[in-house]
């Protein structure tokens, strides 16, 4: 390779350099000699000249220099009259001058083509130096995964990176020289001359860009724009690195429109909870009206007519009265289920212990003539709606109560668990009539009922009430039973 | 009594009859018709201008509804001293609120139960006409 000749020339150790001033001048004395023995006197000047020539050629300067002395001397002493002595006749004079002048000359003349070279090549070096470092920067740029291209203020691709490639499917060669918005179909929000117009003032420029890809499908990218300004501050390239965003900007729609799903659908929600309202609060007024007559006509009808009114007749009556008193309660029961599900919940720390003395008080009617071991243990502050969580409670001890009727010495318990770590655990325990555990999926719908309307009164909707409020509370209901052995209700609910 | 049910009516009335107060009461069947009740006019322009000694009021009824009514009395100079007792079907949480806002005097929600609506009615007429002194410029029993 011509670079590592001229490396080596450049290194040769000196005493190589001037054993080649040297050596050349003796062949050229040897070759001299030679020539001279076969009468060819006139050549040997250009030979020494050529010794000279190749030794500052190769050599540099400072051999050139001693070549030349030698030269002179060599050619002074054996081949100019007189032979063997330093001393020039007149006669040869001229010819001595021109061989002096001429060698001076050449070795002028290798000197500067040395430098020339010398500067040459390390130009050339500190080129390879910058087109390595270079190479080096765009490889890098070929690592991300951003996309980066570099365009000319008309727009025409010069630079196209992997990650370009890997955006739009374009490779450099199909990329670079076209004009990048015809290649990439740019569709942009913002009129172009405005984008242009920000880039020139503040150097940069970012945002969404719509293009198309080599197989013809759509991109959204977030767009940077650079400026680089050449030597006179004359704006002379763009680069662009984005990034796809197409399936973040999906999302972002697929969000937006869930979102705007929900909205609707809240708002429908609510018209359907306003139109329950007003239904429920009819049901509340118009229903129970009819009732009332009913039941006050026949009570009317009883008084009026008890003295004509056989025994069977005056059943009748009374069953009528005790239909409508329970078709009252049934009524009222649905109706505060109902108004769980629409009243807000009102949070608060609540002392279970104080509330199931309130809850207890409550049930207290249904206890009177009977005997029962209340086994209430420690309880843990709650947080809850007060008046929901007493609904909870009276319902469960009312249940407890009325399914141990039947017992001689009904034990009722209230306890807690810890739980895990986030969660309570409350659970009301009795000694009563129980239930098969195979129903149990029953227990808490509304209006499911596990014992006969004789046996145990009740509407049916006690747990279920239990059940929504606990689970407006976040946590849930559940129960074990055994027929005849008694049951248990647990309810959980997140920790404060 | 503002009350649009005439069954309602008959059974308060019949409740009230049993302690001989039935015929002290007026009863007017809608809203509009107790305000003209109240302020002499219309079918009312020949009654001398004495107040009720105590208003049973529904809440739902024609025209005007109970609530309007209340809210007119206790915001009227002349009438807001007039006792009000809301006699109604309804259990709502919402009206009851509504009603002691609007600074009624009594809420009785009418039980199914006739035993228990005659013992409410009762009760209510006996504080109220009997018991209860009403305030000057009510008519007198």
């Amino acid at each position: 390779m011509a670079r590592s000749d001229s490396f080596a020339t450049k290194t040769l150790p000196a005493i190589l350099r001037y054993g080649l001033a040297v050596g050349s001048v003796a062949i050229a004395f040897a070759t001299g000699l030679l020539l001279s023995r076969y009468n060819f006197r006139g050549l040997i000047d250009p030979l020494f000249l050529f010794a000279i020539a190749i030794t500052c050629w190769y050599a540099g300067l400072g051999p050139a220099i001693l070549a030349l002395v030698f030269s002179f001397l060599t050619f002074d002493y054996f081949f100019t009259e007189p032979a063997y002595s330093l001393y020039i006749t007149t006669n040869d004079i001229p010819r001595v001058v021109i061989f002096v002048l001429f060698a001076s000359l050449v070795t002028r003349f290798a000197a500067v083509r040395r430098r020339v070279e010398r500067d040459l090549l390390q130009s050339r070096d500190e080129l390879e130096k910058e087109v390595a470092e270079r190479t080096q920067q765009a490889s890098l740029l070929n690592l991300t995964h951003d996309s980066i291209f570099v365009r000319d203020m008309d727009n025409v691709i010069a630079y196209w990176n992997r990650g370009a490639q890997e955006l739009y499917g374009f490779t450099p060669e199909e990329a670079i020289g076209k004009r990048s918005s015809e290649l990439l179909h740019t569709i942009s929000a913002v009129p172009v001359d405005d984008i242009r117009a920000e880039l020139l003032r503040a150097g940069r420029w970012e945002g969404e860009l719509k293009r198309t890809k080599a197989d013809g499908t759509e991109v959204v990218v977030a767009s940077r724009w650079s400026l680089r300004r050449g030597d006179q501050n004359q704006p002379s390239a763009i680069l662009e690195t984005n990034n796809n965003i197409t399936e973040r900007r999906r999302r972002e729609d697929e969000i937006r429109g869930l979102n705007r799903e929900l909205a609707t659908r809240s708002t429908e929600l609510e018209a359907k909870n306003k139109e329950l309202e007003a239904f429920a609060y009819s049901i509340s007024h118009d229903l129970r009206a009819p009732l009332r007559h009913m039941s006050g006509y026949a009570d009317l009808l009883q008084k009026k007519a008890s003295a004509v009114l056989d025994e069977k007749s005056q059943r009748y009556m009374l069953m009528i009265q005790e239909s409508a008193k329970r078709m009252g309660d049934l009524i009222d029961d649905l109706l505060a289920f109902s108004r769980i599900g629409r009243t807000e919940t009102q949070k608060t720390l609540v002392n279970l212990e104080q509330l199931v003395k309130e809850a207890l008080s409550e049930v207290r009617q249904e206890t009177n003539g009977r005997n029962i071991v209340w086994n209430i243990g420690p309880l843990p502050n709650f947080y809850g709606d007060r008046s929901m969580l007493r609904l909870v409670f009276v319902n469960l001890l009312s249940n407890a109560v009325k399914f141990t009727r039947t017992r001689s010495e009904a034990k009722i318990e209230v306890g807690w668990d810890d739980g895990n770590q986030d969660e309570v655990v409350v659970f009301v325990r009795d000694n009563g009539v129980g239930f098969d555990m195979k129903y149990v999926n029953k227990l808490f719908g509304v209006f499911q009922r596990l014992h006969p309307a004789q046996a145990f009164e009740g509407t049916g909707i006690g747990l279920a009430t239990v059940q929504r409020i606990v689970q407006r509370h976040g946590g849930k209901v559940w129960a074990e039973g055994t027929v005849d052995q008694g049951a248990t209700f647990y309810f959980s609910a997140p920790k404060p | 009594m503002v009350e649009d049910d005439p069954k309602d009516v008959e059974l308060t009335l019949t409740a009230l009859e049993e302690y001989n107060l039935a015929n002290e009461v007026v009863v007017v069947g809608d809203g509009e018709e107790a305000l003209d009740y109240l302020n002499c006019r219309g079918a009312y322009a020949t009654r001398t201008g004495e107040n009720p000694a105590v208003m049973l009021l529904d809440l739902k009824l024609p025209k005007v509804d109970g609530l309007e009514v209340l809210q007119q009395v206790k915001s009227d100079e002349k009438f807001r001293l007039i006792p009000v007792v809301v006699l109604t079907s309804s259990r709502e949480e919402k009206d009851m609120v509504a009603s002691y806002k609007l600074g009624v005097n009594g809420y009785v929600v009418k039980p199914v139960n006739f035993h228990e609506f005659v013992n409410a009615i009762r009760e209510l007429g006996v504080f109220w006409a009997i018991i209860n002194e009403p305030p000057p410029g009510s008519m007198k029993k």
